[in-house]
């Protein structure tokens, strides 16, 4: 149909057209309906602009800039203390590294607690499960500052505070791989009149294994990164020196550690590539 | 394999003999090869432990001495209930019984205004920071890009934003702007949009091509084509993970008042830093609470949606 004979159109035809197919034209309601949730959406920003007070940002510019020269122009360079620098990013990598470990082997354990297929008694899974809950319910940061007041300050409090958010979730993880395994498998070794412990070795680990090799690699480059702030509250590692940095003014030493830090997770996350290339296989993401 | 020499012309019997032979050679190479890999994997992993152990400090005698102070501190944040006087109100001169429920829960209101404040700050941060993601996941899509520079400058923005961790933003902008929400829902906004960026972006790559095609051959501009080619079939996807990450933005809400940027992170910092009883479960469970709360309610939510659009 042309241009014109779309103006040739009179009211009572294009009242009949509108009848026939309700859904090709516009409503008010429809109208309303569509775009509610924006206007919806930009005036609760706009509120909440409001009582957050956005306007202080602009009032705090001179601050930035002193803020922003200082992360740039880097004073006195031969007086950092470097070792100490080195140190903390040391102990950051033990860290994430020890934290992973050991979560990963009490979740290989917890895993298969957790899990409906291998553990039949349902209180104790539900008791289990209600546990990781609450260990995966209290954020990483408030454990280490709970494990610092339990053994002190230093890189103790954060491998524990990683092994125990890492416990939570990855034996979440590993009980939902146990879960969705391959029935037959299991069914053929418990035929050959294995005890349980050669069922969950022959049976289950074949399956699983390439699932939590994978997923512990991906904890290892995540705590990697949390690892880094968990010393903001004493925790250990080079946030440790960030935050006294930090509160000394001295803020190039702070950039240049920031910058380090992101190298570091960089080299991080191509190992783990490389690592889990190796050992599962499995084309890195 | 070059290198194993063809044998099949000495006679069928000796052939055989032969090809069998050369091939468990090999395979006793290829095994040995592997050995010496597996050793060197090993020996390398062993050595990290060993180094790891020894930095950190997570010696036997430090544990030993460690371990059961984390019991006893648990058990002095716990509360000191007792069952008869449990659900006692406050007595005439407003003071509440020790034993009750009100009275290991005296600041019961302050907890749930700053808890209120925690997702208030969760909620305009996840806005801000999807609408900042939501422009900028189109010129980062490598099929939408206009060009090469947009492309290239928009994927170093978004990694730029989520490289920093929020609570070392939320550290910059407390020292920029005070103490207050404010520091903490631009911190995680700028996190927000830089993850969110980034998976957004990676819906627009997978969306058909089709419809921008036709909204290319009937003159659009290239906004025109990101907005009735390319949204429609993107929008459910990216609904469901600006849901997600609100989940995620209320953990880090929870949690960013450590470095004074607001929320009840805050109150949790002070509690656990300066009193060792049980005002410290009372904020953890309140927490734990509406992290959990969050979730369930997010979750609710995604299903629906995605159920509803048969995704």
């Amino acid at each position: 149909m042309s241009i014109a004979a779309i103006a040739d159109l009179d009211e009572a035809q294009v009242a009949q057209v509108r009848a026939a197919h309700p859904g090709v034209f516009s409503t008010p309601w429809g109208t309303v309906k569509r775009w509610a949730p924006l206007s919806i959406a930009v005036i609760y920003v706009l509120v909440s602009m409001w009582y957050f007070e956005f306007g202080r940002l602009f009032d705090a510019s001179d601050r930035v800039w002193a803020l922003l020269r200082n992360f740039v122009v880097w004073r006195d360079m031969d007086t950092w203390a470097y070792r100490q620098i080195y140190v903390g990013i040391s102990q950051t990598l033990a860290m994430a590294f020890l934290g992973t470990l050991l979560g990963t082997l009490g979740s290989l354990f917890i895993g298969f607690l957790a899990a409906k297929n291998v553990m039949p008694i349902r209180i104790v899974r539900q008791i289990v499960r209600r546990f990781l809950d609450i260990l995966r319910g209290i954020d990483q940061l408030v454990w280490g500052l709970v494990f610092v007041r339990a053994v002190g300050l230093g890189p103790l409090a954060g491998v524990l505070a990683i092994f125990v958010s890492d416990l939570g979730t990855l034996s979440k993880l590993y009980s939902e791989a146990i879960e969705n395994i391959d029935r037959k498998q299991v069914e053929g070794i418990r035929s050959t009149g294995a005890g349980p412990l050669a069922v969950i070795r022959y049976g289950y680990l074949p399956q699983v294994l390439p699932v939590f090799i994978s997923q512990s690699l991906y904890f290892w480059e995540s705590n990697t990164r949390s690892a880094t702030i968990l010393g903001i509250v004493g925790a250990g590692g080079i946030g440790m020196i960030i935050i006294e940095r930090f509160r000394a003014s001295l803020y190039d030493q702070v950039a240049f550690v920031v910058l380090n830090i992101l190298v570091l997770i960089f080299a991080i996350d191509w190992l783990s590539k490389r690592i889990r290339l190796w050992a599962v296989g499995e084309k890195a993401h | 394999m070059s290198d194993i020499p063809f044998t099949g012309r000495a006679g069928p019997e000796a052939s055989e003999q032969g090809a069998v032979a050369i091939f468990e050679r090999h395979r006793a190479e290829l095994r040995a090869s592997r050995r010496v890999w597996n050793i060197l994997g090993l020996a390398a992993f062993a050595i990290c432990v060993a180094l790891s152990i020894n930095i950190s400090g997570f010696f036997p005698e430090r544990l030993a001495t460690g371990v059961p102070r984390i019991a006893e501190y648990f058990a002095t944040i716990m509360p000191d209930l007792s069952w008869d006087v449990l659900f006692a109100g406050r007595t005439e001169d407003g003071r509440a019984v020790a034993g009750s429920i009100t009275y290991w829960y005296t600041d019961f209101w302050t907890y749930i205004e700053l808890l209120w404040e925690t997702i208030l700050m969760a909620m305009t941060a996840s806005l801000i920071g999807s609408a900042v993601a939501f422009v900028l996941s189109f010129p980062a899509a490598a099929n939408l890009a206009p060009n090469g520079w947009v492309y290239w400058f928009s994927r170093r923005f978004l990694e730029l934003c989520r490289g920093i961790p929020e609570i070392l933003l939320a550290l910059i902008f407390v020292f920029m702007i005070g103490i207050g929400p404010l520091a903490g829902v631009i911190a995680i906004a700028i996190h927000t949009a830089g993850a969110l960026g980034k998976l957004f972006a990676e819906v627009n790559e997978n969306a058909s091509e089709r419809p921008v095609e036709g909204i290319t051959a009937v003159g659009g501009s290239w906004p025109a084509k990101m907005l009735y080619g390319v949204v429609p079939q993107v929008a459910p996807n990216f609904f469901s993970y600006a849901i997600l990450r609100f989940e995620i933005n209320v953990r880090a809400s929870s949690i960013i008042g450590f470095v004074g940027a607001g929320g009840i992170g805050q109150e949790l910092n002070r509690v656990i830093s300066f009193y060792s009883d049980d005002r410290v479960a009372a904020v953890l469970i309140l927490v734990v609470l509406m992290v959990t709360v969050i979730d369930l309610i997010s979750e609710n939510i995604r299903h629906r949606f995605i159920g509803k659009e048969n995704f």
